[in-house]
């Protein structure tokens, strides 16, 4: 694995830890407010400050995880769950079959990512699993057309008869010979492209408000609005301003680095 | 030779054909497009009528007038046979009464212009970075702009904009003003934000990475070809081959791309406040102006659908061997 995608590493592990550690923390949004300590700078009760209404901003950066991660997990199994056994079988049989699926999937993808997301969201409301299956659903054309691609490149290779020649099950050759051991990296790579997809999608809809994560709930993206709607520029809180942003950078940056590197690790 | 070149060249039917199976599928993904769309605003939990009735009686009349107790099937089709004449209806709640036709050509051509914009940098700047960093294993400005590209288009679009407001701030006060102690957020539109917007399209959101990294490995791929080797050994010039083996990949990649800066100029119309489309559908989407949304989303599935037509005719254009085949 290369050293961009041992940091990638890093980062997604301690994204899932920061995630678990939400989970188990003890943090009420609404009893942490206390103007009396708004805008604090940094210190050691208050690692990353304080926001305009005197909130600890590392537990709201805590907090904000949970905004995307679990969400974010339910968009990668809703997208794997239409589009790999979609895929695969449009690869696998060929013909008028394989058109009809693939035609599907391409109304889907007619619609830009983010509209279908924003008119799922308009429509069934701005809940996290909403947001994650819109996000998993507008993903799946593009999985479901790489999977496409390597089912139906392997569908008359050498190894591929040798196997329906022992006469094995079609499922077996699919899923383990061709899917797993030939194209578990491919997946992987767009499920944690999904995945950091989902964050932008996430702090994006949250950042300019109406749909998505809603004060006093915390999300990276909200936490970065509120000073943008309040004190305009001679307002600006830097800490509370800079963390989120920089979490994002960082996260989306760990994603990408990681997903390159298991595009390395398929094209062998 | 000749005769196997001259056995590809297609028949006028076949020509017929070729030009015609991806109208066909142009015509075939917008109209499920349309059902997609419909579908789920009918399973929609609210509409318009229960947002503006106060009472029953006016809630049952709307719904009655404005065709919503109907079944899918029957607003499918009155939508779709309405929509063959240039009429998708009229808005109900962001301008009530205003055609969806009327809206959607006053504020297209903004919008447009913002997608071509960041199309064409994008292009353009990734694809003369691609070509001078192929040959370079480590290149530097590969890992630059992957950085600066990776965060979100609403992150650049916030920061250019603090940054404009730092900027207007500052020179207020250089002037000998006293600092104001609360200072406003520059909302009207100009030509310096919709420049900022266009640049934010293009790089956010690992747009520029996405189209850089595609661009050189495709590049990469044609330098190291037989045609390329063949040019080389005749000493002739290597980059009419690099260039005209690249254009059909090109063409790919803007027509994908198209969709995607369609999505993301809605972020940038929001945070520099440039009204456009995407405002006005953000803006029915959040009124649930269903109408408004459906014909907003018809047009952009259009524009999409659309690239692609003019992207397949453009490789069939460009590379004989997709010409041949039939």
């Amino acid at each position: 694995m290369t050293l961009g995608g041992r940091l990638g590493m890093v980062v997604l592990m301690l994204l899932l830890g920061t995630w678990s550690m939400s989970l188990l923390m003890n943090y009420d949004v609404v009893l942490d407010v206390d103007p009396s300590r708004a805008n604090l700078g940094l210190s050691v009760d208050h690692w990353l400050g304080t926001d305009d209404s005197g909130r600890d901003v590392l537990k709201r950066l805590i907090k904000g995880t949970e905004a995307f991660v679990g969400p974010g997990l339910l968009a990668c199994f809703v997208a794997a769950l239409i589009a790999i056994p979609g895929g695969a079988w449009a690869g696998w049989v060929g013909g008028w079959k394989a058109e009809a699926i693939r035609f599907v999937f391409t109304v889907l993808a007619s619609l830009p990512r983010f509209v279908l997301v924003l008119l799922i969201c308009s429509i069934y409301g701005t809940d996290g699993s909403t947001l994650g299956i819109a996000a998993g659903a507008a993903y799946a054309p593009a999985l479901s057309e790489a999977v496409y691609n390597r089912v139906s490149s392997f569908r008359a290779a050498g190894f591929v008869m040798a196997a329906k020649a022992h006469g094995l099950r079609t499922s077996r050759i699919l899923g383990w010979h061709i899917l797993w051991v030939n194209g578990r990296a491919l997946i992987a790579k767009n499920l944690l492209q999904l995945f950091s997809y989902f964050l932008l999608i996430e702090t994006t809809l949250s950042f300019l408000g109406d749909f998505g994560v809603q004060e006093p709930l915390p999300s990276w993206g909200n936490m970065i609005s509120r000073d943008a709607l309040q004190g305009g520029v001679t307002g600006l809180n830097l800490w509370a301003t800079l963390a989120p942003i920089l979490a994002i950078w960082i996260a989306i940056l760990g994603c990408t680095l990681l997903a390159q590197s298991l595009k390395e690790a398929d094209n062998g | 030779m000749a005769d196997a070149v001259n056995q590809r060249r297609p028949s006028s039917w076949g020509v017929l054909l070729l030009v015609g199976r991806p109208l066909l599928s142009f015509f075939a993904t917008l109209a499920g497009a349309v059902f997609l769309v419909s579908a789920l605003l009918y399973f929609a939990p609210g509409n318009a009528a229960d947002i503006l009735a106060q009472d029953e009686t006016l809630r049952v009349a709307l719904m009655e007038e404005w065709g919503l107790n109907q079944s899918l099937f029957e607003q499918y089709r009155a939508f779709l046979a309405n929509a063959v004449q240039g009429d998708f209806g009229v808005s109900l709640t962001y301008r009530q009464g205003t055609p969806v036709s009327e809206i959607i050509a006053a504020k297209a051509p903004a919008t447009l212009g913002l997608v071509l914009g960041a199309l064409l940098l994008s292009i353009v700047v990734g694809t003369s970075m691609a070509y001078w960093s192929a040959s370079r294993a480590n290149s530097i400005s590969r890992r630059v702009i992957q950085w600066a590209s990776v965060p979100p288009v609403f992150l650049l679009a916030y920061l250019s904009m603090v940054g404009l407001d730092a900027w207007a701030y500052n020179s207020t006060v250089a002037l000998g003003e006293p600092p104001p102690s609360w200072f406003p957020l520059l909302m009207e539109a100009s030509s310096l934000k919709t420049a900022l917007a266009i640049t934010a399209l293009a790089l956010g959101s690992s747009a520029l990475t996405e189209i850089h990294g595609s661009v050189e490995e495709e590049i990469q791929r044609i330098r190291s070809s037989g045609y390329v080797d063949a040019a080389k050994a005749r000493g002739a010039k290597l980059w009419p081959h690099t260039l005209s083996n690249l254009l059909p990949s090109i063409t790919t990649l803007v027509s994908s791309r198209a969709a995607f800066f369609l999505g993301g100029v809605i972020v940038v119309e929001k945070v520099f406040g440039l009204h456009g489309l995407g405002d006005v559908l953000w803006e029915a989407c959040r009124k649930r102006d269903f109408p408004l949304v459906l014909g907003i989303t018809l047009f952009t599935a259009t524009i999409v659908c659309g690239a692609r037509l003019v992207g397949d005719w453009t490789r069939m254009a460009l590379d004989p061997r997709l010409r041949g085949s039939s």
